[in-house]
């Protein structure tokens, strides 16, 4: 008889010990909606902390953008080189092969409007339209007349493309004004002015930008530079940000693994309230499980009833949590115009919210075994005695 | 002819306080016949529950033998133990142990509860049987304590056992009450059914076929076939006036 219930009974099994579960949790409503407010709990702690961590990686990851994708390569001192010559970047545009070199003299000089003045840093440069991007006017190809004005810049003292900027004692016109950088990049061309190489007399570069398509390509051209250019002497130092790329997102993984550790921790939590709950209730019901177990149901199904019971009270936290994660960063959302809507709705914080729900299930089954597996266990005779 | 039930030589102990074992039952030979109602009588103490357990296979004897059904069922497993109790065995208890969240109906089925099939159908007749086909969908706590042990009888009886025990079923009953559930027990026992009530009540023994008597774990009148080596045998119960007793016990199983 048991091998046929075996076989085709095994999921027909859970419909009356889920029935049956849940009217036995329905018998102490106050303590069900503990033991469940306890697992919502920890499951909104698991998935805000979660979403929260990710968020933060993400809107950092947006921030610092494209901040792995440039190398800058300057003279290094140390060896005694002042400038780096034609030669030094052909070497190096040979190097790194596909990604954009640019090249640049730097200097530094008030700069003025009828907005008032600033200090600025001044750097020339050939082709612009490689590394840049222009919000005002049109970044020329060869930038040969008139001075093209970072956002800051351009902000602080009222310049649009057309106006005239007075760069060390000198009237210039702005032909472009750039985009606003979506880059960290040592350069900081938003509080920077380009002028064509010509305003420069110096007779060698300060730096070169290598503005690459990705992090990848960025760390490729930087090790090309390191083997080719600086294969007989150290000719030039490399600053490198992808590797910096790696520290933060490696600092974010730390923080959102110990974000979500603080929520597993609440959830644990919940865990151990749902095990007291189940503890007690088997002892409650001991006569009852006794009697179940001597008409004839089988330690499997008493376990069955049991484990759903857990298993409810975490499913319905876990439901009550996420329900609450979702109403709580919508909140957040709404309430918060700083924070991006498109870094919230990203679809990788769906995965934490799923995370969160299988945990609150999970929770509720495992610290239900116990009490189940103790109570399907026992001896009927034992428990019958009253 | 096969016995219902039977013990052979059967002894109970359990691990003492003072480390002296407790004989709950001491070489006890008994045997009860299908259809019949036996009464086990027997000061508290005396080992009745005991020996209810042991025949409902919720315990195990220390030694001795245990037949179902002419089958030997001394050592079994638990699981063989839980399959054995549902098919063969339904038991009535002295506070009813209805399951209060599930109604009668439901109670009544609770034995098959998870096995493939409803029981539903098969359930009501029953209750109809005993005078609640108004009182399917009632929660124990909505039914009198005739009610309840009838919903009781009729959980026993959902599997259609060879034997039914009962634990003092009109302990908790006033006697008007505690009549009408043995006559139950009556209808049950003409239908092939062994009963063996273990009771104080003296009302029960008046509805038994036979009483047997339970002393510090030693039998008197628990074999009377002339068949089986009998020496404790008591004639004066055997021959009680009853006529309840059926003139050829019966072979339909």
């Amino acid at each position: 008889m048991s091998g046929d219930r075996n076989r085709s009974g095994w999921l027909r099994g859970w419909r009356p010990a889920v029935s049956m579960a849940g009217r036995n949790l329905r018998r102490n409503r106050v303590r069900t909606l503990l033991a469940v407010l306890g697992v919502c709990i920890g499951v909104l702690a698991v998935a805000a902390l979660g979403i929260f961590g990710n968020v933060l990686a993400l809107g950092a990851d947006d921030a610092i953008g494209d901040i792995g994708t440039q190398v800058v390569v300057s003279p290094n001192a140390d060896a005694g080189v002042e400038s780096l010559s034609e030669a030094d970047v052909a070497a190096i545009r040979r190097a790194v092969g596909e990604p954009a070199v640019v090249p640049l003299y730097t200097d530094n000089a008030v700069v003025g409007s009828a907005g008032g003045q600033t200090f600025a840093t001044v750097y020339g440069v050939e082709e612009p339209g490689l590394a840049f991007e222009a919000a005002d006017g049109r970044l020329p190809e060869r930038h040969r007349r008139g001075a093209i004005v970072g956002a800051g810049i351009a902000e602080d003292l009222g310049l649009d493309a057309g106006d005239t900027v007075e760069i060390a004692g000198r009237q210039i016109r702005v032909v472009a004004v750039l985009a606003e950088s979506q880059t960290f990049s040592p350069v900081a061309p938003d509080d920077a002015v380009f002028l064509p190489e010509s305003a420069f007399s110096a007779d060698g570069y300060n730096q070169v930008l290598v503005v690459a398509e990705s992090g990848e390509a960025a760390r490729a051209a930087a090790d090309g530079i390191r083997e080719e250019v600086n294969a007989r002497e150290e000719r030039v130092d490399l600053f490198e940000l992808a590797a910096v790329v790696d520290e933060i997102n490696g600092f974010f993984d730390l923080l959102s693994t110990f974000l979500l550790g603080l929520g597993a921790i609440s959830l644990v939590v919940a865990g151990v309230s749902i095990l007291n709950v189940m503890l007690m209730s088997t002892v409650e019901r001991r006569q009852e499980i006794g009697v179940m177990r001597a008409v004839g149901v089988t330690r499997r199904d008493v376990l069955r009833v049991l484990l759903a019971e857990a298993g409810l009270i975490g499913a319905a936290g876990a439901a009550a949590g996420t329900l609450l994660t979702v109403l709580l960063v919508a909140g957040f959302v709404i309430s918060t115009p700083a924070v991006d809507a498109d870094l919230v709705l990203d679809p990788t914080n769906g995965y934490y919210i799923l995370l969160a729900l299988v945990f609150g299930v999970g929770v509720g089954l495992v610290s239900g075994a116990y009490p189940a597996w103790k109570a399907a266990n026992e001896r009927p005779v034992e428990a019958l005695r009253s | 002819m096969t016995y219902s039930v039977e013990l052979r030589g059967v002894t109970k102990r359990y691990p003492g306080a003072g480390g002296e074992p407790v004989v709950a039952l001491d070489a006890v030979d008994f045997a009860v016949e299908p259809g019949e109602f036996v009464a086990v009588v027997g000061p508290s103490g005396s080992g009745k529950s005991t020996l209810l357990n042991v025949l409902g296979l919720l315990d195990d004897p220390t030694e001795g033998q245990r037949l179902l059904g002419g089958v030997d069922v001394t050592s079994l497993s638990v699981a063989e133990r839980t399959a054995a109790r549902k098919e063969s065995i339904g038991f009535v208890f002295q506070d009813f142990h209805l399951l209060p969240t599930l109604s009668a109906v439901e109670n009544v089925a609770l034995p098959t509860a998870f096995d493939p099939g409803d029981a539903t159908d098969r359930a009501a007749d029953l209750l109809d049987r005993f005078g609640l086909g108004d009182r399917l969908d009632h929660d124990p706590s909505e039914l009198s304590g005739g009610q309840k042990q009838r919903v009781a009888i009729a959980r026993a009886l959902i599997n259609e056992p060879a034997i039914l025990l009962a634990d003092e079923p009109t302990g908790n009953l006033d006697t008007e009450t505690g009549k009408a559930i043995l006559a139950e027990f009556e209808r049950v026992r003409a239908e092939g059914v062994a009963v063996i009530a273990v009771t104080h009540d003296p009302l029960v023994e008046e509805y038994a076929d036979r009483v047997v008597e339970l002393t510090d774990g030693v039998l008197v009148g628990g074999v009377v076939d002339k068949g089986v080596d009998d020496t404790e045998r008591d004639d004066t119960e055997r021959d009680d006036t009853d006529g309840h007793r059926p003139a050829t016990p019966s072979e339909e199983r």
